[in-house]
């Protein structure tokens, strides 16, 4: 049952912030200890500033006694240094709220240019920048989020990506963006983000760049799981090789990063290919991959998949779904797609056995799928009239018969020569140019 | 009888001391003594009256060297000059000559020529050599040949007398050659001194007492007993008083030894025993000499060659010597081994006097530079005896370091600030260096001995004492912070470099323990519902794991540690990329296969370590193979092919793992073929070659042989590996084959068993006592992989069956093919499914009664010709296409990069689904067709 989770492994690449979520929903699933969680959540928030919630937890843990004063020391630590924040930032906020001024930003086009024009205007310092950020660091790790969120974006708009905080305030808007499930702007800081490390000149460190990999691919997942284009996402920021990663063309630097530093992503990779709706396209990659790490990672959904593409044991393909759907259930980020899984899989599996075979017995058929023989049928009859499936029921003998598929050698044939023509209007096409260019270059020499 | 002897033996003394001067580069062996006052009191002593004769004799005797020396370096125009003093000198003696010997040619002299003769002829025939000589070399050889046979002509009847009887001389030539290879030069004296007595005189002494020497050694004693008393007055009374006296004592005792061996070696000319023995005398001898003066050096005051009588001994006065010894290095005259022998002594000094450690790291050091200096040339080896003393003092020297941590020793540290004295000594050297320049030493020990004798495995015995040192360099280099990291990195490279190729069964049982381990903290786990997530209370319990007898830290855990501190502290380059390799290579030795090919992977060598140096590459070629060996265990058969193809592709293995040089001396020059034997590894380094052939073989045949059958009338079957098609074409050449007897012939006949499905034979052919004792046994967990081959034979061989006959079946039960290929029923369904996925083959499985149908659609001719057709115009386009991307890439793409791992790995999968999928089908259509035609 633990065995299976993850939390533990993905704490280590999330933010503080990002992880109560997830000790949320553990909480809620009863497979660990309340009283331990409670233990651990209190942990995390002793380094926070959110000092109600952290007496709010440590009365749940100690039901009867009164908060120490050690809580109500730090409380008015943050309140203080709260104020002394605001003051100091008082001023630059005023100037963000100014009407006119707040048009001249969005007018301008240079970060420099925006400066030299508040500098001389409205009194300006550019320290007051670095105090922003300090600012909306610390109304973050009160937990208001959306004041965090507005400062950041506030504080974006006044430094030039060059800025050594550029990346940091990158971050914080992204946390900011997840807390409080604004997945559309969430998914817009991500992409922002994603560009900035992907071409980030300064990365020369590469342990440097696939840590901030790692961290992304972390984050992302909060946006991948409940955003709806979410998976597809997923998919494509994995497996698809894109020509703009110029200095490895041969592998995606994502996929890199999670074979080298976080195998059990591997776990959501499966998850999204399986119920994506191409998802054959993407088999055969991913598939590679999970033999590649399976003596790093392994769990019932990459053994499912392992059983299913490599060894063609549909047995155990079954046993590891029936396994998978416990993963499910505890996997904070997957507990919404268990049917949707279930359903993708079934057809996969069915798919395959398709392939290989003429004639099932719909018995063993439903055995395979986990499903009573007249819900395999109607299953099977539903597949095909929907056209997804060239197959007969043979209701006498309870058996499918798959469509012929033997290739005749008039369609072989047309297969052979069909990309020929093509081909060879290329290599034409080339040609002609060629020798256009030779001719011309040879008017030139003479 | 004392006086004549005296008499005799002062005159060659006079003798000896000039030579000295001269070009004499050493004393008689032994005189360790007299070559230690470095002052100029030799000169002085040059002044003594001597008879004609002996000026004469002298002469030539001088020249005599000289030519000796020139034949030594080959110089042959100095020889001929020298040739011709030679000869005129000889014509001014011979007045001499013909008073004192009655006219008889000294011996000496004929022996030259003689020597002369046959050193002239030999090169004269050595034709190749002489192509090779300068041109003055050989004009003056020509001139030189001819000059001495007319010369020799006079002397004709002597010189062939002399080569006839050369008996006494020969003898002396083997001990003077003996001697020659001890490094001391007593030939150039042992000649002299037989000359200088006159033969009949001493023959008479000896002949007065002959059976008075039987026992040799005591005699010796004794005779040294009373030499010494009366060369204590000789040197008082007769000697002149510019003699240091005891310097005369000690060169006449010597001297007087040294008649005694020269007519002892006289009296016994023949037996080889006798020089065993002399050998052994003369070691005594030196222990005698040693003792001696150790016994003097007792009495500190007392003793002249170090010190004189009231120099007072501070760190001063022995550093000033120290320097003095060190700076002789190199003199003509000082011989190595007498400098060593002082610098011993001056640590005893040091020992005596309580100077501190510092001191004595010092000399040590100076001690050890001096061993390795040795040899005059790099390419050959240390002496056993100077190889034991290395190791000797290499161990003195940690003994005085670890024990005394406030030395610091280092390079940075100027001969000026070194400091003695006090506590905080600092002292200027290198341990690591000396470490590493020892290691190599021992490396070219190795490579000389043969392998296959006892000697080696005699030398190898002192694997472990290295391995010691280096260990406590280690420690010495980490306590205290002592290393700057780059040292750190290079004591821990030469640890690694002892350590990497060594097999660690610990670590098969470690793993082991592991595995039980973990397994039960996992059915605790389990039975514990509610296991907390808390990250720390996870490590807790990882920790609190019940650890049964605990196995102390792996050799593969130490490479683990040294390497990753490597890769992190290394500034150069190098020395990383080495580590890596040795860490790929230890893992691979130890079964760790996923880590071995990622970390091969992730370090990216394959793309560039053809830039690397040749050592380097010699290493990644030996990581390869270990890898593939792993890989092989591990049933990655693909895996283990790819990586030893590039090793085996051009059939230079060998060569390649620097095992051994390839019988093709023309191909390279001398130079270059001495480099190749530098590189060679030590015989305990190498891994079997036979191993990895078969190995290689029998992957090929497991990939190859079910392709070949899948492709069977295929125009583009692509080749898997080449030399094992080789391997086939040399046996089908063969006119008849007889049972297979060489592990080749065995794979083969394998191969043809597998080609038809018969399993079991294959499995025969491949695992039989023959092929375990040859190959399979060699394997850590031979039976493992045994099993493993078999089920990879059963598999293959159900491949390459359904290929081949698939085509006479209709309806397959899959039962049947499971009983006859003694495999599981799964297994069975698996294999079939995977082939029809691939679209290798052309069928589908009935559930229902668990067969497999064969599809198979009956093309006409004319279809059959159509899709001949086809596919040759498509290699048409095929070849167009090719020939228009050449010419695009020009001059550049043209060459094809080698395939690096990386993108081979990429391939792997694809090519796995690749082969034969559409042409499966062809193949059966032009079978059919060429069937249809027939």
């Amino acid at each position: 049952m633990a065995e299976w989770e993850l939390t533990n492994k993905l704490g280590q690449y999330l933010d503080r912030h990002l992880v109560f979520p997830l000790l949320e929903f553990l909480s809620t699933n009863h497979i660990y200890n309340e009283d331990e969680l409670l233990q651990v959540k209190l942990g995390l928030l002793n380094n926070t500033n959110m000092v109600d919630f952290a007496i709010d937890v440590w009365q749940q843990l100690n039901p009867d006694q009164i908060p120490p004063d050690q809580f109500m020391e730090n409380r008015i630590k943050v309140v203080k240094q709260l104020k002394e924040l605001e003051s100091v930032t008082r001023p630059i906020l005023e100037l963000l709220t100014n009407e006119a001024i707040s048009q001249e930003i969005a007018k301008a086009r240079d970060v420099r240019q925006l400066l030299d024009y508040l500098q001389k205007n409205h009194g300006f310092n550019p320290d007051m920048i670095d105090s922003l950020l300090e600012f909306a660091k610390f109304q973050y790790e009160c937990g208001n989020y959306s004041g965090a969120a507005q400062y950041l974006s506030s504080h974006r708009m006044l430094i030039s990506p060059n800025d050594k905080n550029y990346l940091s305030n990158l971050w914080g808007k992204l946390a900011c963006e997840i807390l409080m499930q604004r997945w559309e702007a969430a998914l817009e800081d991500f992409n922002r983000l994603k560009e900035f490390i992907d071409s980030y000149p300064f990365f020369a460190n590469q342990l440097h760049l696939l840590q901030q990999r790692t961290w992304l691919i972390h984050w992302s997942l909060f946006i991948f799981f409940n955003h709806s284009q979410g998976r597809d996402m997923l998919i494509d920021m994995f497996l698809e090789k894109k020509v703009n990663y110029p200095k490895q063309q041969t592998n995606n630097p994502y996929l890199n990063a999670v074979q080298t530093m976080c195998p059990h992503i591997l776990r959501y990779l499966t998850t999204s290919v399986i119920t994506h709706r191409k998802r054959r396209e993407h088999m055969k990659e991913l598939v590679k991959v999970i033999q590649q790490e399976s003596y790093t990672y392994r769990d019932p959904i990459t053994e499912f998949v392992e059983c299913l593409c490599v060894n063609f044991d549909f047995d155990g393909a079954q046993k590891k779904l029936r396994e998978c759907v416990e993963v499910f259930d505890h996997d904070f980020f997957l507990v919404a797609l268990k049917d949707d899984f279930i359903e993708n899989a079934r057809l996969f599996v069915f798919e395959i056995f398709c392939q290989i075979h003429e004639c099932i017995s719909i018995g063993m058929l439903a055995e395979k799928l986990n499903m009573t023989p007249e819900e395999a049928e109607k299953w099977i009859a539903n597949l095909i009239r929907q056209a997804r499936l060239d197959a007969k029921i043979d209701s006498k003998l309870g058996h499918v018969v798959m469509g012929t598929q033997a290739v005749s050698p008039y369609q072989q044939l047309i297969e052979k020569t069909k990309a020929m023509g093509i081909r060879c209007q290329v290599l034409t096409m080339n040609l002609e140019k060629k020798l256009h260019s030779v001719q011309e270059r040879g008017w030139d020499l003479s | 009888m004392s006086g004549r002897f005296f008499k005799g033996v002062s005159d060659s003394e006079s003798e000896s001391s000039e030579a000295e001067s001269d070009i004499l580069p050493t004393r008689p062996h032994p005189a360790v003594t007299s070559a230690f006052p470095v002052s100029d009191e030799e000169e002085e002593a040059k002044r003594v009256v001597r008879t004609a004769k002996e000026k004469r004799y002298e002469e030539l005797h001088t020249i005599i060297r000289q030519i000796r020396n020139h034949k030594k370096i080959k110089d042959i125009s100095k020889m001929l000059s020298g040739f011709e003093n030679l000869t005129r000198a000889f014509q001014k003696a011979k007045l001499v000559i013909e008073r004192e010997e009655n006219n008889k040619i000294p011996t000496f002299y004929l022996r030259c020529l003689v020597e002369l003769e046959t050193f002239v002829h030999e090169t004269w025939e050595d034709r190749e050599g002489r192509k090779n000589m300068s041109k003055q070399n050989s004009k003056s050889l020509a001139t030189l040949r001819q000059k001495l046979r007319k010369y020799s002509k006079d002397y004709e009847t002597e010189m062939n007398k002399y080569k006839e009887n050369p008996v006494e001389d020969d003898e002396k030539e083997e001990e003077s050659e003996d001697e020659e290879s001890d490094e001391s030069d007593s030939d150039d004296d042992g000649p002299m001194d037989f000359m200088k007595k006159p033969e009949k005189e001493v023959k008479e002494d000896f002949k007065e007492e002959p059976k008075i020497d039987k026992d040799v050694e005591d005699d010796d004693e004794s005779d040294d007993s009373y030499w010494q008393g009366s060369s204590d007055e000789s040197s008082l009374t007769s000697d002149d008083e510019k003699y240091g006296g005891n310097r005369a004592k000690n060169v006449f005792e010597r001297d007087t030894d040294k008649t005694k061996e020269t007519t002892k070696r006289r009296r016994k000319p023949k037996e080889g025993e006798h020089r065993k023995q002399r050998i052994h005398e003369e070691e005594d001898e030196q222990e005698e000499g040693r003792w001696k003066e150790v016994q003097r050096g007792g009495i500190p005051g007392e003793k002249p060659k170090m010190f004189s009588k009231d120099e007072e001994i501070n760190h001063q006065s022995v550093i000033k010597k120290l320097l003095e010894i060190l700076a002789m290095r190199g003199k003509k005259r000082i011989h190595r081994s007498d400098q060593i022998e002082m610098l011993v002594e001056l640590l005893d000094i040091c020992g005596a006097h309580k100077l501190g450690p510092a001191i004595e790291t010092k000399v040590t050091l100076g001690i050890i530079a001096a061993l390795f200096e040795y040899n005059p040339n790099v390419s050959p080896c240390m002496k056993p005896e100077n190889w034991q003393k290395c190791l000797k003092f290499a161990n003195l020297l940690f003994d005085i370091l670890l024990e005394n941590p406030d030395i610091v020793v280092s390079e940075n540290i100027a001969e000026e600030a070194e400091s003695f004295t006090a506590p905080s000594f600092r002292v200027h050297g290198c341990a690591l260096t000396l470490v590493e320049k020892m290691d190599e030493e021992f490396t070219k020990l190795l490579q000389a001995v043969d392998p296959h004798s006892p000697d080696y495995i005699e030398r190898l015995k002192d694997e472990k004492n290295i391995c010691t040192i280096i260990e406590r360099l280690q420690t010495y280099l980490e306590a205290n912070q002592k290393g700057t990291s780059s040292e750190l990195c290079r004591a821990y490279i030469l640890r690694i470099d002892h350590l990497y190729f060594k097999f660690d069964p610990l670590v098969f049982k470690k793993r082991e323990q592991q595995a039980k381990a973990r397994a039960n903290s996992l059915v605790n786990g389990d039975g514990v519902q509610t296991e907390p997530q808390d990250e720390e209370k996870k490590e807790g319990a990882v920790e609190e794991k019940p650890e049964e007898p605990q196995i102390g830290e792996t050799s593969l855990e130490v490479i683990d540690r040294l390497c990753k501190y490597i890769y992190a502290k290394d500034a150069t380059d190098r020395l990383r990329t080495q580590a890596i390799l040795c860490h790929i290579y230890h893992h691979a030795l130890h079964d760790n296969w996923f880590e071995a090919r990622d970390l091969m992977l992730m370090s990216q060598l394959q793309h560039n370590i053809h830039k690397a140096d040749i050592p380097l590459q010699i290493i990644y070629n030996r990581a390869l193979v270990q890898l593939g060996l792993c890989a092989f265990r591990h049933g990655n058969i693909r895996d283990a092919h790819q990586d030893l193809l590039d090793i085996q592709f051009f059939g230079r293995a060998k060569e390649l793992l620097a095992q051994g040089l390839l019988p093709k001396p023309q191909e390279r020059t001398p130079e270059q073929e001495k480099m190749e034997k530098r590189r060679l590894l030590p015989f305990h380094k190498h891994i079997n070659l036979e191993l990895i052939e078969c190995v290689y073989l029998v992957s090929a045949m497991l990939l190859e042989i079910p392709d070949v059958a899948a492709n069977e009338f295929s125009v583009r079957k692509k080749v898997i590996s080449r030399s094992f098609y080789n391997q086939l074409r040399k046996n089908e050449e063969q006119p008849l084959v007889g049972l297979p007897e060489s592990m080749r012939e065995h794979v083969v006949a394998a191969s043809k068993a597998m080609r038809v499905g018969n399993w079991k034979a294959c499995r025969d052919f491949i695992i039989n006592d023959k092929m375990n004792t040859k190959v399979w046994n060699l394997f850590y967990q031979a039976n493992k992989v045994r099993e493993m081959l078999v089920q990879k034979i059963r598999e293959e061989s159900l491949r390459a069956y359904l290929f081949t006959y698939s085509h006479v079946y209709d309806v397959i039960s899959l039962a049947t093919l499971s009983e006859m290929f003694d495999l599981e029923n799964n297994i069975v369904h698996s294999i079939i499914s995977k082939m029809i996925i691939n679209e290798e083959l052309m069928a589908s499985l009935d559930e229902p009664t668990q067969t497999l149908i064969m599809h198979r659609t009956e093309p006409s001719r004319i279809q059959g010709l159509a899709l001949q057709l086809a596919d040759k115009v498509t290699n048409l386009v095929d070849q167009n296409e090719r020939l228009w991307d050449f010419k695009q890439a020009g001059a550049f793409g043209g060459q094809q990069q080698r395939m690096g791992y990386q993108n081979r790995q990429e391939n792997q999968n694809r090519n796995y689904q690749e082969y034969g999928q559409r042409q499966e089908r062809n193949n059966r259509e032009n079978r059919r067709s060429n069937y249809v035609r027939n």
